[in-house]
């Protein structure tokens, strides 16, 4: 593809530009989660202790370093058409490169974290299995889910403009509805919300699977990473449809 | 990444056909619909009416040609470089470009601020659809033009508009275009700078390159075009030669006096 090179030149154009003139630069991508992450673990690992989870710090971490990626990157995505309007208005490119520029810097940073997070997990909980090989599954779809949704977001929000502020008010509740700082068994004991929790919302599957890998040191259950696989094609064909019905006029909107 | 919408099916390399061509554009300040309205179903009522860009427009440029573009402002000169670029789609009729299509409608458009010109130069390129080996082959070529020194190291951040203007039109005129669109780009440039642009334009029509060029600059239309298209409220109102159109567009504008014809 002759555009891959385009891809990746876009991705290093987001990566100088979004702290260009700070003095770490580069390294805000790393120090926002990382700042993040302490406030939930002040939070939900010192002051509101859930003691039923063995090393819980570690439960915690896992969960929220999928939850920061996801959220981060849509949530960045979403005005990225408009922030690139300059361009978007005067040269013909494949736009999609815009928000997937946006997605991949995060994933990034994202993988760098998690790297580093596995390394600790693994070291104190003993968890190294083979269900590790699974990971780069996971994370492509993963992946693939977050840039499909990124897609949809940015091409919404360039026609209406009130789709990130949506988005940013979605996104709380949403963190809460996930099993991040729980097990969805331990706040629930009726099988109908255990059910909604587990598969109504659509992240919850990817959380539990990087947890079950990283932090439990098995296999996901097969329902999940069925629904894992499926809800990435699901998400990135559906918003790829989505931004090429709608990028004709992308240039006189933004 | 995204299906390009086919601008070359049905013509030659460098040919340009245009039919039946309307445009409307909305001029609402916000040009972004809210959800309310989507979900109500209409747009908020009152405001000014649409403006129809194009009308109609009709036309056929062979390869090869150079073509002048003109008309007051707001006459449709642009939007039909943003149609004829496939940046802009059409309301109904059709468009279609043959070959590399290279639009130089504002120049540097796509730089990053903080990367240097050299690093400026392979993102561009990218932009047009050119891969690394590509861009090193024109690199030395690019930089020499530019004449931007030591400079192409430098941010584009530092630069002066000039000197932006250079690095952004020295990439442009190093791309192999079989098309070029051209709006109004080269006034920033020094005279010297200008004259060894329209030299590197008249290079590129040598080689086979068809050209649109939009200006308000008559003396350099008469330098650097053949035909003339004037454009009037959206539609074409003259086609034809140089020689003649110039007058016409004179008496159109009401300048007929105040411009010596040339000699």
């Amino acid at each position: 593809m002759a555009y891959r090179y385009l891809f990746g030149q876009m991705v290093r154009r987001e990566l100088r530009q979004k702290y260009k003139g700070s003095a770490l630069g580069v390294l805000w991508y790393l120090i926002n989660p990382l700042v993040l992450m302490g406030a939930y673990y002040l939070m939900f690992g010192l002051i509101f202790k859930l003691d039923d989870i063995e090393d819980y710090p570690l439960f915690l971490m896992v969960g929220l370093v999928v939850w920061i990626f996801f959220s981060q990157a849509v949530l960045s995505a979403a005005p990225s058409l408009l922030e690139h309007g300059a361009l978007v208005r005067k040269a013909r490119f494949p736009r999609a490169t815009i928000p997937g520029a946006v997605v991949s810097v995060q994933m990034v940073t994202f993988l760098v974290i998690l790297l580093l997070l596995s390394v600790v997990t693994i070291a104190i909980r003993g968890t190294l299995d083979v269900a590790l090989l699974l990971m780069p599954l996971i994370l492509a779809c993963l992946y693939a889910f977050t840039l499909g949704f990124a897609l949809a977001v940015s091409i919404l929000h360039a026609y209406f403009r009130d789709v990130a502020p949506i988005l940013s008010a979605a996104l709380l509740p949403w963190f809460f509805l996930s099993p991040i700082f729980f097990r969805i068994e331990s706040v629930t004991s009726r099988d109908e919300y255990r059910k909604l929790l587990e598969w109504g919302n659509p992240l919850s599957p990817y959380i539990t699977a990087v947890r079950d890998v990283v932090y439990g040191g098995n296999v996901p259950d097969a329902g999940v990473l069925a629904y894992v696989a499926g809800a990435s094609v699901v998400m990135l064909l559906g918003g790829k449809w989505l931004f090429d019905r709608m990028q004709d006029e992308l240039a006189v909107v933004v | 990444m995204t299906r390009r919408p086919a601008l070359d099916d049905g013509v030659r390399r460098g040919e340009i056909v245009l039919e039946h061509a309307s445009r409307a554009f909305s001029v609402k300040a916000d040009r972004g619909r809210t959800l309310k309205e989507m979900l109500i179903g209409r747009r908020r009522a009152g405001g000014p009416a649409p403006v129809q860009a194009l009308r109609d427009v009709s036309l056929q440029i062979g390869p090869g040609e150079t073509v002048g573009m003109v008309g007051r402002n707001g006459a449709g000169k642009s939007s039909t470089l943003r149609v004829l670029a496939g940046i802009v789609p059409l309301n109904c009729g059709r468009v279609a470009c043959g070959g590399q299509v290279v639009a130089q409608l504002e120049l540097g458009a796509g730089f990053g601020r903080d990367f240097s010109g050299r690093e400026n130069i392979f993102l561009n390129g990218a932009l047009h659809g050119l891969v690394k080996e590509q861009i090193e082959a024109r690199l030395e070529a690019i930089i020499a033009f530019s004449e931007l020194g030591d400079f192409i190291d430098a941010p584009v951040a530092t630069y002066s508009s000039g000197m932006f203007l250079r690095l952004g039109f020295s990439i442009a005129a190093h791309l192999d275009a079989d098309v070029l669109l051209i709006d109004e780009v080269l006034a920033v440039g020094d005279e010297a700078f200008q004259r060894k642009c329209e030299a590197r334009i008249a290079e590129q029509i040598a080689a086979g390159a068809t050209l649109v060029l939009v200006s308000h600059d008559a003396a350099l239309i008469e330098r650097t075009c053949e035909r003339l298209v004037v454009l009037d409220g959206g539609e074409k109102v003259f086609d034809g030669a140089v020689e003649e159109g110039m007058p016409f567009y004179h008496r159109l504008m009401g300048t007929a006096d105040a411009v010596p014809s040339r000699p």
